[in-house]
């Protein structure tokens, strides 16, 4: 960042900032929000929509406050009447070719274009449309695309190309024909995409979204013969306050199972019962894999963005994935087998539901080989009709709209707890929410197990914060261990490239689709920020701090498992219900 | 072997182009470029080839003909183009050459006489060429045989012009173009030879790069690519970066419509590009570049790869170049065809492998371009003007065009202009001298309206801003731009809302679609656009249309999307009362919006007579019903059908098949079988029973010519009470009182008048309207006034003597003439003028046994006269002399003229009618006469009007809304020749039918004018395959029988006649989209 100063003028009052800074941002600075429909902060400034603009005195045409640096001198009208007229016609022209069913749309109230459309005081649509209808793309399990609603604006392609480095879809034809697509116009899900779901966090429009289950969850609860239960990834409680109009980085850990209790489950259970769970599995896995001399470095295997991405683009590295399930697919497993039975439930009557901060998981939960309780019993004998570990996955917008539909006031909930057994955790198996966490989890864990002494410090500095690319060195007992934890497959990418060429100097290394880890999925609520992802980010730690068990190991649910059921680590039911492998994902 | 690390080295390989470029045999070049080829020039190669084979003859080297592929020489409207150089002898260019000629260019070679022969058919010659790094004198040098040493004073084939003296490329100046169609572009040894990279050898053996900045930089060169932006100042920014990766890059992405100046430059020069890229990476310090071509330009491409292949061989491209420390080398891109790479940004992302789509400046190339490093990014042409800059120096550059546009520039001058081709012209140059005087303009019968500047972005510029020039800053005023230089021409059959749509379809299909102002915009633009040309749209879509146009222009991210408002903005800003036209009248007056008319016979028709609709019930032998149809159009068929100009036949479409249909034939015999045998009758007495209900409004119509009588028949149908005043005894103006009866037998006139007594129109006579009561009163006491005054004062000649005895108005003359009261006049009669009202003297006064001469001060072919009036003039033996302009009329003994002056004028360029000027040669022609007729032109006697506070324009023209017809008074309208001026009589009924219905709308609150007319349910057929067959000829007196009578000249068709001659209408009537022409 450069540091020296410039003076401007905006709108008539003299300015100071940085040089280097943009016109849109020396406007915020100076009180003024310029509208802006494209731009996206993080990714490159494609300056596609236009409504940005404003007079800069001596230039021959408006200027586009996103694209253009401010330089001294510069005199800046933002709201000449020249400027309100362009600005006003554009989104004229871009409803005309927008389908005006902003009533029924899933966007209704989160829309930019509908709240850029009345800031400008748009009235009406004096243009027919001129586009033709394209079809709907809805036939995937994860996201839904509705091209009609797509005004083009690039945040999509650009989080896709540049912040995940999949580039599953990209524009495709040109003028009023020019479309985003996936390759060839196939649909999404036999395309690149990993389902990661950041293209709806950033979608100003509803033309992408997660694919709403909430109909049909309603329908099954409503469902007499079923069992319905439903497990909470660990960041969903720092987000769905904020989904539900309470201030980002909330933490509503009780209202959050007070609210599906509402809404009537029959059990309200908590993944972070898995996730301390795989700590186990995990860090077990890690130390054979050391003794034994395993793949090195074992890369993290819970976020499912991640796992098809990898399958896609470097199938070759897959052994270095753990082979540990996703903690939301042991807990389906486990659910429908251990719980089952424990419970005496018929496990073809129970349905499985998480509500995750994840389009993904929608994805993870239908991957033909996560049927392992199925399998189980009908090892056992029984003959079910095949299902599913987990029956849904919901996503935290989703959950916020099941929330508001039975009416419940969310904010005054009071707190409650998750039920035991499933619903046992630690702080440990909170912080997978953010990125850094599993790591952090794993090594309070590793270390205790190795070492047998009590880990020194219990905040990780090392790995927690918003850097691409973190790395810590830790000492189990004399043995150095080099891990490593990246956010957004194109740090993931980076990574792998280094394991490709023989170079990675890791043993560890986490991996999270998302920026920021769950906490930043693409499952949770829309229009989000650095900001918003910092303040979920550190509702993660004080749930982590409050939690009186800040250890995996130390989980007596988790210890009860082993000794009611798996045995011990990596042992045969865990190899059969907690683990997995993975294939060469060709598109 | 052919590396050449030094100046001797070069110059040694320049001597052996010499040897070629003048060989000490004859020199046959044909122009092979894209344009050449397309026209035969491969089939002339070819023929050229086997006709030196059978001749004994070999090429190249060894025998006496040297035969050459060389490249374009510009002239397109003329390929395949030839040149010829024997030793000693100017070069002669030939143009229109074919392969049947190729036996007379061999023979030429080898044989004096036959040479000389040839050179009688030759366009132009050129003996001393300046290739600007080089000059070269072609029949001065060692292989002449007479050269000896000192200089040939040579006036070889003195009837052959120089080539700068043919009209297309007087005032050209080739500085780019200055090696095209001169030598072989490919072969490096003749480029050499023409100075081809000495200007490199001078900058890298002899200056600093930034030198060769300051050099450039002193020429003043803007980037020809079309924005304009200092090529310099581009440099500069490149040199001044720290990068040592740096690239340069050549947009040979041309892509507009219609323009092919980078095609053709790099067809015929390829090393000249390269010299100037090179020239730009030393200057910049850049190690590599490429060239960003379209893949749609073969012969181009491939021109350009061998070229590189070689100079790379040559040492000129590549590592240590020239045997210095410089390295450089270019590859060739290849551009899939998108109008958008043409934008840098969109350029280097396609050569990345990427969609051609642009990213916001800044960054500019210069700082992150291609991969990321420092790119520049020039123009074909601006590379081309590098070498010369270099060699010349940049001085002498700035001082050609003006001092902010300096040098030349080229344009592809296409369209509706005579000459097509590339007009290279130094900048500042005006408009209507590419126009008219290279392009020849579009000949006497069409009127050039526009010319679109710089492509489907530029600008449409109206021909009455064609005193501007050729500059970036006076395009740009004009709402166009220089662009990379086509020039579209545009005549009076290019609807100029057609042509907006043309573009904005081109640039809405060609936009990327990334930013919105731009990708919406154009197609919103484009819909409105249709729905104009479809006549479905309303005044408020026009204010979107411009809304969204001034939106797009000024927030669009690209120059593809700024500029691409440009051809909306401005034909809205000139044409606009065009784009009304379609939306208030529906109608496409240029014939081009198809929805908007029914055949082009009834768009032409200023009465928009369903043509097509007489012409087919005429064919199934309803004669009744083909009359009743026609005279519901028009009250005067027999009449009209003989004396109009008959605008229909000059849009038949059978035209382009044989002759074109004889409409009006057909329409005068129609009325002529109805006449003779009495029916009309019946149908006159059906119209008057069907007028409407009187509505009781009283209309005054001042004028009983054409368009009054027009006025009058409609009004008086609709049901209101119609009087007439003339000033004349009699109804018909013009018709009765300026048309001879040998054209127009006063009885068949007299005889159409009778619909009017049916219809109860009111005549009053001998009145006059502004002298024997105002307009004011007649206002007052009428509903509505309208005034059909015509033009019928004759303009005067404004030499001395015009008020002599003895000269006499011409228009006048007729007029008296007709009213039996014309003066005696002496045995020999000169008329001066051109037109009709001329010829119409002429052959009246021929007919009274004079000695007649017409007087013109143009040319034959440039008379406004009709052609067949003409033609029949001189059979009857009226002399006519051209080329005459009136000096002064002069006195005889009894103060009577005798005698009259004349100045003897040349042809001179082509002028703004399309005409070469008349220019004057100083040479005097004096013809002595006994009676003098003045006649060229007339024009508007509205003084008395004027006076009474009536708004009056230019020749006395009353001032009418275009659309309304309205003059100023709350309920007077104006109509025909009194707001046109003088046009024909259909002209004028045209314009009275259009007022009738709106003074109908007025009065009424209704719109009730297509009830006038009927469907009569003929055939839907279209014609099976039509064969040929000629128009068929009515009879004609014959010219020694027309001496000292009037009888009427034409005799018209017969029956058989006519039925053949409607069987050969085609029936472009016949579509979905046809529209009704009554409405």
């Amino acid at each position: 960042m450069e540091s020296e100063k410039v003076k401007l003028t905006i709108d008539g009052a003299s300015i100071e900032t940085a040089s280097g800074t943009r016109i849109l941002d020396a406007c915020a600075e100076a009180g003024i929000q310029v509208p802006s429909l494209c731009y996206l902060r993080g990714v490159s400034c494609s300056a596609s929509c236009g409504v940005c603009v404003v007079e800069v005195e001596g230039a021959k045409s408006l200027v586009r406050s996103c694209a253009q640096n401010v330089a001294a001198g510069m005199v800046i009208h933002t709201n000449s009447l020249r400027v309100q007229q362009s600005r006003k016609a554009i989104v004229e022209m871009l409803l005309a070719n927008h389908p005006a069913d902003c009533l029924t749309c899933i966007r209704n109230g989160s829309c930019e274009l509908q709240e850029l459309a009345e800031r400008l005081g748009v009235r009406r649509v004096p243009f027919p449309r001129t586009r033709k209808k394209p079809a709907l793309d809805d036939g995937g399990y994860t996201i839904v695309r509705d091209n009609d609603k797509c005004i083009l604006c690039g945040r999509c392609v650009a989080v896709c190309r540049e912040m995940q480095t999949v580039s599953a879809i990209d524009f495709s034809g040109r003028g009023i024909r020019t479309r985003v697509a996936s390759f060839m116009d196939q649909p999404l899900r036999e395309s690149a995409c990993v389902s990661c779901g950041q293209c709806t966090l950033v979608c100003p429009t509803g033309a992408l979204s997660e694919k709403d289950e909430t109909d049909e969850l309603f329908a099954v609860m409503a469902d007499k013969d079923k069992i319905v239960i439903v497990q909470v990834a660990p960041a969903v409680r720092a987000s769905l306050g904020e989904a539900l109009g309470m201030p980002p980085g909330s933490l509503v850990t009780g209202k959050t199972a007070a609210a599906l209790r509402r809404i009537g489950f029959n059990k309200v259970f908590d993944t972070q019962f898995t996730a301390d769970l795989t700590i186990m599995e995990e860090g077990s896995e890690l130390l054979s894999r050391l003794k034994n001399h395993g793949s090195l470095p074992m890369i993290t295997s819970c976020s499912p963005g991640w796992i098809s991405f990898i399958e896609t683009f470097y199938p070759s590295l897959l052994p270095h994935l753990s082979t540990c399930k996703s903690p939301q697919q042991m807990f389906g497993a486990l659910a429908k087998t251990w719980w089952a039975e424990k419970a005496g439930i018929d496990p073809s009557k129970l349905v499985v539901v998480s509500i995750m901060p994840c389009t993904a998981k929608k994805y993870e939960a239908k991957r033909p080989e996560m049927r392992d309780a199925w399998t189980w019993w009908k090892e056992k004998g029984h003959d079910f009709q095949p299902f599913f570990d987990v029956d849904y996955a919901l996503t935290v917008r989703e959950l916020a709209r099941m929330v508001k539909r039975v009416g419940v006031d969310f904010s005054r909930l009071p707190d409650e707890e998750f039920d035991a057994p499933l619903g046992v955790s630690t702080g440990a198996a909170t912080i997978f929410g953010t990125t850094g966490g599993v790591m952090e989890a794993a090594i309070r864990t590793a270390y205790e197990l190795v070492v047998k002494k009590p880990f020194p410090v219990l905040e990780l500095a090392e790995t927690r914060g918003m850097e691409g690319i973190k790395s810590a060195e830790l000492d189990l007992d004399g043995r150095k261990l080099k891990v490593a934890v990246a956010h957004t497959l194109k740090n993931a990418r980076k990574i792998l490239n280094e394991i490709a060429a023989g170079k990675s100097p890791y043993a560890f290394v986490e991996v999270m689709t998302c920026p920021g880890g769950c906490i930043g999925g693409g499952g949770q609520p829309v229009a989000v920020t650095d900001a918003k992802r910092a303040a979920r980010q550190s509702a993660v730690y004080v749930e982590d701090r409050r939690l009186p068990i800040h250890k995996s190991h130390e989980n007596p649910a988790v210890s009860a498992l082993y000794a009611e059921f798996l045995g011990a680590p990596l042992g045969h039911l865990s190899h059969e219900l907690l683990h997995t492998e993975y294939k060469k994902r060709v598109v | 072997m052919k590396r050449i690390e030094n100046l001797k080295a070069l110059e040694k390989a320049a001597a052996a182009g010499r040897a070629k470029l003048l060989p000490p045999m004859t020199r046959i070049c044909v122009g092979m470029g894209t344009c050449g080829i397309g026209n035969g020039a491969d089939l002339l190669f070819a023929a050229l080839e086997k006709a030196l084979a059978k001749s004994g003859a070999a090429s190249v080297g060894s025998g006496t003909v040297m035969l050459k592929k060389v490249g374009c020489f510009g002239f397109c409207a003329a390929e395949p183009l030839v040149t010829l150089a024997v030793p000693g002898r100017p070069i002669l260019l030939f143009t229109e050459a074919t392969a049947k000629d190729a036996n007379a260019f061999v023979e030429a070679a080898r044989d004096a006489k036959a040479l000389e022969k040839i050179a009688g058919r030759a366009a132009g010659k050129i003996d001393t060429w300046d290739f600007k790094t080089a000059e070269i004198s072609f029949y001065n040098h060692a292989s002449n045989p007479r050269a000896s040493g000192g200089v040939v004073s040579d006036n070889s084939f003195p009837m052959v012009r120089p080539w700068n003296e043919i009209p297309f490329f007087k005032g050209q100046e080739k500085v780019v173009l200055r090696n095209a169609g001169l030598i072989d572009p490919e072969d490096i040894e003749e480029f050499l030879a023409v100075g081809g990279y000495s200007s490199l050898a001078k900058a890298v053996f002899g200056m600093k790069p930034s030198e060769v900045i300051d050099e450039v930089e002193k020429s003043g060169l803007r980037g020809r690519g079309g924005a304009g932006f200092p090529t310099a100042r581009k440099w500069r920014l490149l040199a001044g970066r720290p990068e040592t990766a740096k690239w340069i890059v050549c947009n040979a992405d041309e892509g507009d419509p219609g323009a092919y100046m980078n095609r053709n430059e790099i067809e015929s020069d390829p090393f000249s590009l390269l010299e100037g890229i090179t020239l730009g990476a030393y200057a910049t310090g850049a190690s590599q570049g490429f060239v960003y071509i379209r893949a749609e330009y073969p012969l181009a491409v491939e021109r350009l790869r061998k070229a590189v292949e070689t100079a790379r061989a040559y040492g000129f491209l590549g590592d240590h170049i020239l045997g210095t420390d410089f390295s450089f080398d270019i590859d060739l891109v290849r551009g899939a065809g998108a109008f958008v790479c043409g934008e840098e940004t969109a350029l280097t992302a396609s050569a990345e492998g990427l969609a051609g789509r642009p990213v916001p400046r800044p960054p500019f190339p210069a700082e992150k371009g291609f991969r990321a490093q420092p790119t520049n990014i020039n123009n074909v042409e601006t590379w081309f003007n590098i070498p010369v800059i270099l060699a010349k120096g940049g001085e002498w550059f700035s001082r050609i065009g003006t001092p902010k546009s300096a040098g030349t520039k080229v344009f592809s001058l296409v369209g509706k202009v005579k000459n097509t081709g590339l007009v290279e012209l130094p900048l500042g140059t005006k408009l209507e001298r590419m126009v008219y005087e290279m392009g020849g303009g579009a000949g006497a019968h069409k009127r050039i309206r526009a010319v679109q500047s710089g492509g489907p972005s530029g600008g449409c510029i109206p021909a009455d801003k064609f005193d501007a020039s050729i500059d970036y800053e006076s395009l740009a005023s004009l709402g166009a731009i220089m662009g990379s230089g086509g020039m579209v021409v545009m005549d009076q059959d290019n609807c100029m809302v057609d042509v907006a749509r043309y573009f904005v379809s081109f640039t809405a299909a060609e936009s990327c679609g990334k930013c919105a102002p731009c990708r919406e915009g154009l197609s919103q633009m484009l819909r409105i656009l249709g729905d104009v040309s479809r006549g479905e749209a309303s005044y408020a879509d026009l204010d979107e249309l411009e809304r969204i146009a001034r939106v797009v222009k000024d927030s669009a991210l690209c120059g593809l999307g700024q500029t691409s408002a440009n051809p909306v903005l401005t034909t809205l800003k000139y044409f606009r009362e065009e784009y009304e036209r379609h939306i208030r009248d529906k109608r496409c007056d240029a014939g081009t919006c198809e929805n908007l008319f029914q055949a082009l016979c009834e768009n032409s028709c200023p009465l928009h007579m369903n043509i097509p609709g007489y012409l087919a019930l005429v064919k199934e032998g309803r004669l009744e019903d083909a009359y009743e149809l026609t005279v519901r159009d028009n009250p005067l068929p027999g009449t009209l059908g003989r004396i109009c100009h008959f605008h229909c036949s000059t849009r038949c479409r059978r035209e382009t098949l044989d002759d074109p249909v004889q409409q009006g034939e057909i329409h005068r015999y129609l009325a002529d079988t109805m006449r003779q045998t009495g029916r009309d009758a019946a149908v006159w007495k059906r119209l008057a029973e069907e007028k409407k209900r009187p509505t009781g409004k009283r209309i005054a119509i001042v004028g009983a010519g054409p368009a009054g009588l027009g006025a009058a028949f409609y009004l008086s149908r609709l049901g209101h009470e119609v009087t007439v005043y003339d000033a004349q005894e009699k109804a018909g103006g013009i018709l009765r009182y300026g048309i001879p009866a040998y054209r127009l037998p006063k009885e068949v006139l007299d005889h159409e008048l009778g619909v009017f007594a049916k219809l109860g129109v009111r005549f009053t006579f001998n009145t006059r309207i502004g002298v024997d009561f105002s307009l004011g009163d007649l206002a007052k006491a009428n509903d509505a006034v309208l005034m059909a005054i015509g033009a019928e004062a004759d303009k005067p000649l404004g030499i001395a003597g015009e008020n002599l005895p003895g000269v006499h108005p011409g228009y006048e003359y007729l007029d008296l003439f007709a009213r039996k009261k014309a003066p005696k006049l002496g045995n020999r009669i000169l008329v001066i003028g051109g037109g009709n009202v001329a010829v119409d003297a002429a052959r009246t006064l021929f007919r009274l046994g004079k000695d007649v001469t017409v007087a013109y001060r143009r040319t034959r072919s440039d008379m406004p006269a009709n052609l067949h009036e003409l033609e029949g003039a001189e059979a009857e033996g009226v002399a006519f002399r051209y080329l005459l302009a009136p000096k002064e009329a002069i006195s005889g003994k009894n103060g009577h003229v005798s005698m009259v002056r004349f100045e003897a004028m040349g042809a001179g360029p082509v002028d703004r009618s399309g005409r070469p000027t008349p220019v004057p040669t100083g040479k005097i022609v004096e013809l002595p006469c006994d009676d003098v007729l003045v006649a060229v032109g007339e024009r508007v006697d509205s003084a008395a009007f004027a006076r009474e506070g009536v708004a009056v324009g230019k020749d006395g023209r009353i001032n009418a809304d275009p659309f309304t017809q309205r003059i100023g008074m709350p309920n007077v309208w104006a109509t025909g020749d009194a707001v046109t001026g003088p046009a024909t009589a259909a002209e004028a009924m045209g314009e009275a039918k259009r007022v009738a219905k709106e003074i109908d709308k007025a009065l009424t609150g209704e719109d009730r004018f297509a009830s006038l007319f009927k469907d009569f349910g003929y055939g839907q057929e279209i014609p099976p395959e039509p064969e040929g067959s000629r128009k068929n000829r009515p009879r004609h007196l014959p010219p020694d029988q027309r001496l000292r009578n009037f009888i009427e000249i034409n005799q018209g068709y017969d029956g058989d006649q006519a039925i053949s001659e409607a069987r050969r209408c085609l029936r472009c009537d016949v579509r979905p989209n046809a529209r009704s022409p009554w409405r």
